[in-house]
């Protein structure tokens, strides 16, 4: 199945979190632009994080999109199901149960549940709202994640 | 679930306190340092510019200049020179108040409690006035009109103060400098957008900011604080969270400007206003030490036994000395008052108070020092620090720490105090390194920060490395507080250094490491090298003398360094200053240095790495002066 | 070829996506008990009237046009015949098959105590047949008891507490969801239940329940003489597999229908997934093995090897609790426990191993422990500590981009 991929190149990272900060952007409930995203609010949550192995690398960690979901074969409520068309995996938040099991089955630990109300799953939706280019790609200064058709 | 507010609290050398952190209902700096541990590859690199609208411009590899053309070496010092330009500034006004305090004093015939400094003074300004207020007036007001000359003219006291072949060198350079306000205006103009771009033009600068901070900022606040204050007598004293004592009215005092609160110390000891403690349910009054003007009352604590009963802690120690509850007030006048103090002192209705605005906590009251003044606004500062104690105690939680910390530490060491405790003169210390029996001396001096391994992590790691190779350690700043709850300032420490620095210290009773209190007292600790210098007949690069700011925080560090850099000594750091991202300033720092001014800028976040290249260092200096 | 599914929980609805993922032409039929595809994890929310039986169904919109599968439902199979390739419905209608899969699932235990298994008041909670008539008959209830603290007990109780019964919990053990949780987890739960009203009576157990004349039990008395008056029972004690209409087939079974790592029975065409295998109970890996013998049903060759089941996430009044691997201590355990104010973390490892984790208040990002524990990854040589371990340990970018662990 030809699908596109957010590829990261980990060694390219110097972990200034604009991926993240580009993430709760697209996110946001409110409107505004970046110049007035509030960076505190919990609502504003974002899906990709950096994070630091035992060296100090920083080692992007962003939602595959897996070719096989541990996510979507956990979930119990239909909630998460993998788009035959985009090979994406979507999340529909009113169908969801709040069981976590998806967060639990994700062998990479890229989902968690929300901080305000720990009743939705936070989940990478290739920005699929904003024409399915990726927000965190467009903002990478160092081009260490694009997107290729795997 | 337990009641502490998250368990996941940075490493700190001092084991008792990280539990203590640890176990705190409340949020700390501690507690954050694990949630901003992502931190920006540009922002570390010091390559992320902001000086204009087309910014934030950051280098990449497809991007080596911001839109303006600005490369990573001109982007890199522009900032560099800022954050030095912005902590002489610091110091600069630390001083001037010290000065204006003095003069104040002298005209309205106050107490002159250092004489010897006075006079001290008066001879190296060529002052002849033989009326000690007059002439404490006289040496402020030298002070003063070098501080106010403009950037174009010379100050006065650079040559009088500094060491011979240094003065020379700086000349050489050109980096003398003028007015020490001007040449903060200077350099804060000179890296200002589309200004200056040459790195090494900008380094210079650099520079010719730490002398005017090293001169004026540091040498001449300590001597002025004497004048009035009193000179540091050698003693020992207790230090950590046991100092608060619950029966007393606390306050803890944070800052860099002693003289700030000397009429409120006083008073606080007088009759009528302990009859006030008394009313409210207390014993009295004490003062407890926190940051670098709690250094400041340690090492002047001959003078001061009765309010001050010892130093607390350092600048990451500030939350938990509140968090024990027996706090009822904190009066800042300087950094290093956190920002996360605030909810702790809301949460625990601790007052507090500000009395000088540059360092305004959004939650303080702002309460000016007005020296004409100082009589009412000290007392209604008085009446609300116990209108505070009322309202809290017995309403907030009590959890105190009262085994924490040390008994018998030494304090009170200064240049005068050493030499005195010596014999009157260095003959004594040189002999011992001439020997061989203290290999070299290490200056470890600066802040603590969470980073560098933790608290105080790399700074405690480090002098514990370097006093097992027989050198003996010398302290000045928030690296003091958090070496000294360490115990490794008690006479007993003397068992972890090397054996022959060992039999010294037990033979004379010290310590392996000499707190000279505050990171004011830089300093003292570089007269110190200069005077080591003069009785050799040599220049200060050539002695086997290093200094480390470990755990630098702040810019005020950065400016500190640069006097180090320019008195020709090799610094340590434990983190770089944003500066790796320009290889100009990397090479300049690190290897060019060395025929600047015969310094140079190490940098190794390892204690045992750094311990090797420091001892290394202080052997080729030995074999360079053929001992 | 005519694929014939029984059961259309998880491992029934997975079988039947993959087999028409890989044959189009293939005629595909399920036969359900059930008159609604449902969620067994979310009846209680159907008890609760937070959801009705749509929003139980986990299916796709359109799932059966859209894949093309017949759907006899309300139907019970009473006989599988393999020689014949026939199976018999209660409806008396005989059914042929090329390939079979058994995924009827399981049915709830009600253990023979007094006389729970005659009276009318006495529920499982498996169905949403359940579902539906316990709250039928909690309408008429005032007084509940639920035998058994396990996820199935609480999720019962959370359920009728939207309802306002009083409930009273027994349970053997001297703790709540002792399976899942160690007793100081388990106690935030308990704390929590009991706020809301639930009385727990720990360390009892039920030892006579007698009908009254209208063929209900009004009260259960325990092992220590104690009575508790009730109008509705729920027994939340265990399921076992729905084997009864196997008899006589000839199809070997055990506790479950037995399987190889294939899942094929002993049966030729005959498969089996879910909780009839009794392999595990819980839904990834029910839906893991309906994946998988719905591919080999269609000629695939491929092998249940993810069967690690011991691990769950719990959910209730806002506290998130996860689960994996050992959580009783045994000999040589290192145990580690970090504990604030939102969370309570505790870990097991032997030997370099984590051998169990237990998360509660936060489990963000928690997955890679089950990896780290079901795969016995060595983690002695990650100097971290333990709880900032994570996958950038263990990074790995394969070509296609994905993540993968390395083998």
């Amino acid at each position: 199945m030809h699908m596109k991929r957010i590829v990261i190149d980990y060694q390219k990272c110097d972990g200034c979190k604009s991926c993240s900060i580009a993430c709760m952007q697209a996110h946001r409930e409110t409107q505004g632009t970046v110049y007035d995203l509030d960076l505190t609010d919990p609502h504003n949550e974002s899906r990709n994080r950096i994070l630091k192995d035992a060296d100090g690398q920083y080692k992007p960690l962003f939602c595959r999109h897996c070719d096989d979901p541990k996510c979507v074969e956990s979930c119990m409520s239909g909630a998460l199901h993998k788009d035959p068309k985009s090979g994406h995996v979507f999340y529909d938040e009113t169908r969801c149960g709040s069981c976590f099991m998806c967060v639990m089955n994700c062998p990479y630990g890229v989902l968690k549940p929300d901080t305000v109300s720990k009743t939705k799953v936070i989940k990478c939706d290739f920005c699929v709202n904003a024409g399915g280019e990726p927000s965190c790609v467009a903002s990478c200064p160092k081009q260490a994640i694009y997107v290729e058709e795997v | 679930m337990n009641e502490c507010y998250g368990c996941n609290t940075c490493k700190s050398a001092d084991k008792p306190l990280e539990e203590f952190i640890a176990g705190l209902p409340m949020e700390t700096s501690h507690h954050r340092v694990e949630s901003q541990s992502t931190k920006c590859g540009f922002g570390l690199q010091g390559v992320c510019c902001r000086l204009c609208a087309n910014g934030p411009c950051r280098i990449t590899p497809k991007s080596p200049r911001g839109i303006c053309g600005a490369n990573a070496d001109t982007i890199v010092v522009r900032n560099l020179l800022r954050a030095v330009a912005s902590g002489s500034g610091c110091y600069i006004h630390v001083v001037e108040n010290t000065a204006l305090n003095v003069k104040n004093i002298a005209q309205t015939k106050g107490e002159i409690k250092g004489v010897d400094t006075l006079k001290r003074l008066a001879s190296i300004f060529g002052i002849e006035e033989t009326d000690v207020h007059k002439c404490a007036e006289a040496v402020a007001d030298a002070v003063l009109k070098d501080l106010y000359k403009p950037e174009y003219e010379k100050m006065d006291l650079t040559e009088k103060m500094s060491y011979g072949p240094r003065y020379e060198k700086w000349k050489e350079l050109g980096i003398l400098p003028g007015g020490a306000k001007s040449e903060v205006f200077h350099g804060v103009v000179k890296c200002s957008t589309n200004l200056n771009s040459d790195p090494v033009n900008m380094l210079l600068d650099c520079l010719k900011l730490g002398i005017s901070t090293g001169i004026h900022g540091l040498v001449l606040t300590n001597l002025l604080n004497d004048v009035v204050l009193g000179e540091p007598e050698i003693r020992t004293a207790p230090v950590g969270l046991r100092v608060i004592d619950p029966d007393y009215i606390n306050i803890m005092i944070t800052g860099h400007q002693h003289s700030m609160f000397t009429f409120l110390q006083n008073r606080l000891t007088d009759d009528d206003v302990k009859e006030k403690a008394k009313k409210a349910g207390a014993k009295g009054f004490k003062l407890v030490g926190c940051t670098c003007v709690g250094q400041d009352l340690q090492l002047r604590g001959a003078h001061y036994t009765e309010i001050f009963d010892g130093h607390a802690g350092n600048n990451y120690t500030s939350e938990a000395i509140l968090a024990t509850g027996g706090i009822d007030a904190v009066i800042s006048e300087f950094n290093c008052t956190l920002p996360g103090i605030e909810p702790i002192c809301d949460e625990l209705k601790i007052k507090q108070i500000c009395i000088d605005n540059v360092a305004k906590k959004a939650n303080a009251e702002l309460k000016e020092f007005d020296f004409e003044n100082r009589p009412a606004v000290t007392d209604e500062i008085i009446d609300e620090i116990v209108a505070a104690y009322t309202a809290r105690r017995g309403n907030v939680p009590m959890n105190l720490m009262k085994d924490h910390g040390y008994g018998n530490s030494l304090t009170g060491v200064s240049e005068v105090s050493l030499k005195k405790f010596l014999g009157g003169n260095w003959k004594p210390l040189i002999d011992l390194i001439v020997s061989g029996d203290i290999k070299g001396v290490a200056g470890v001096v600066g802040c603590s920060n969470l980073t560098a391994g933790g608290h105080d992590v790399l700074s405690v790691d480090l002098v514990k490395e370097l006093i097992a190779k027989d050198i003996i350690v010398l302290t000045a700043g928030c690296s003091s507080g958090g070496i000294e709850n360490c115990g490794l300032m008690e006479p007993e420490a003397a068992k972890l250094a090397g054996p022959k620095l060992r039999a010294v210290c037990e033979k004379l009773g010290i310590p392996p490491v000499l707190n000279f209190g505050p990171c004011l007292a830089i300093g003292r600790l570089e007269i110190v090298a200069t005077e080591l210098a003069e009785a050799l007949n040599i220049d200060l690069p050539q002695l086997p003398l290093v200094l480390s700011a470990a755990q630098w925080l702040e810019e005020q560090a950065l400016a500190d360094g640069c006097y180090g850099l320019a008195l020709g000594l090799p610094l340590h750091l434990g983190l770089p200053p944003f500066v790796t991202g320009s290889p100009v300033a990397v090479q300049v720092l690190t290897e060019d240095m060395k025929k600047l001014t015969g310094g140079q800028v190490i940098i190794n976040a390892d204690a045992k790495e750094s311990a090797d290249i420091l001892e290394k260092i202080i052997e080729e200096k030995r074999q360079g002066l053929n001992i | 070829m005519k694929y014939v599914i029984i059961g259309a929980g998880v491992a029934g609805v997975e079988a039947a996506k993959t087999i028409r993922q890989k044959d189009n032409t293939g005629e595909i039929l399920m036969i359900s008990k059930d008159t609604d595809v449902h969620s067994r994890c979310m009846l209680h929310k159907f008890i609760a009237g937070e959801r009705d039986e749509q929003g139980l169904d986990f299916t796709e919109k359109d799932f059966f046009e859209n894949y093309r599968i017949d759907w006899k439902k309300g139907v019970q199979v009473t006989a599988v015949c393999p020689d014949e390739k026939e199976i018999a419905l209660d409806n008396g209608e005989k059914i042929s098959y090329d390939k079979l899969l058994l995924a009827g699932g399981a049915d709830s235990f009600i253990p023979p105590v007094g006389e729970l298994r005659k009276a009318s008041n006495v529920y499982g909670l498996r169905n949403l047949s359940d579902a539906q008539a316990i709250v039928k008959e909690a309408d008429l209830a005032e007084n509940v008891l639920i035998i058994g603290s396990g996820l199935v007990g609480l999720d019962a109780a959370y359920g009728l507490l939207e309802r306002g019964k009083k409930i009273t919990i027994v349970e053997m053990v001297d703790r709540i969801l002792p399976v899942q949780l160690d007793k100081y987890a388990a106690n935030a739960y308990q704390a929590l239940f009991e706020k809301a009203g639930v009385r727990f009576v720990l360390g009892r157990k039920a030892s006579e329940a007698v009908c009254e004349a209208d063929g209900k039990i009004h009260k259960v008395t325990l092992d220590n003489g104690e009575e508790i008056p009730c109008d509705l029972l729920i027994v939340a004690a265990g399921v076992r597999s729905s084997i009864a209409c196997l008899e006589g087939s000839g199809i070997e079974c055990d506790r479950g229908v037995t399987v190889d790592n294939c899942l094929k029975t002993s049966k030729a065409d005959i498969y089996a997934a879910g909780d009839i295998t009794g392999l595990s109970g819980i839904w990834p890996n029910a839906a893991n093995q309906g994946k998988i013998a719905g591919a080999n049903m269609c000629g695939g060759t491929e092998e249940y090897n993810d069967t690690y089941a011991i691990k769950n996430t719990i959910n209730f009044f806002g506290l998130v609790t996860l689960c994996v691997g050992r959580i009783l201590e045994e000999e040589g355990d290192q145990i580690q426990i970090k504990e604030d104010k939102s969370q309570y973390k505790r870990v097991i490892v032997k030997d370099g191993k984590v051998q169990g984790i237990l998360l509660q208040g936060d489990i963000s990002h928690a997955g890679t422990w089950q990896y780290l524990i079901k795969n016995k990854i060595d983690i002695s040589s990650i100097q971290k500590n333990i709880f900032d371990i994570n996958y950038a340990d263990f990074y790995q970018v394969a070509e296609n981009g994905e993540y993968q662990w390395m083998s």
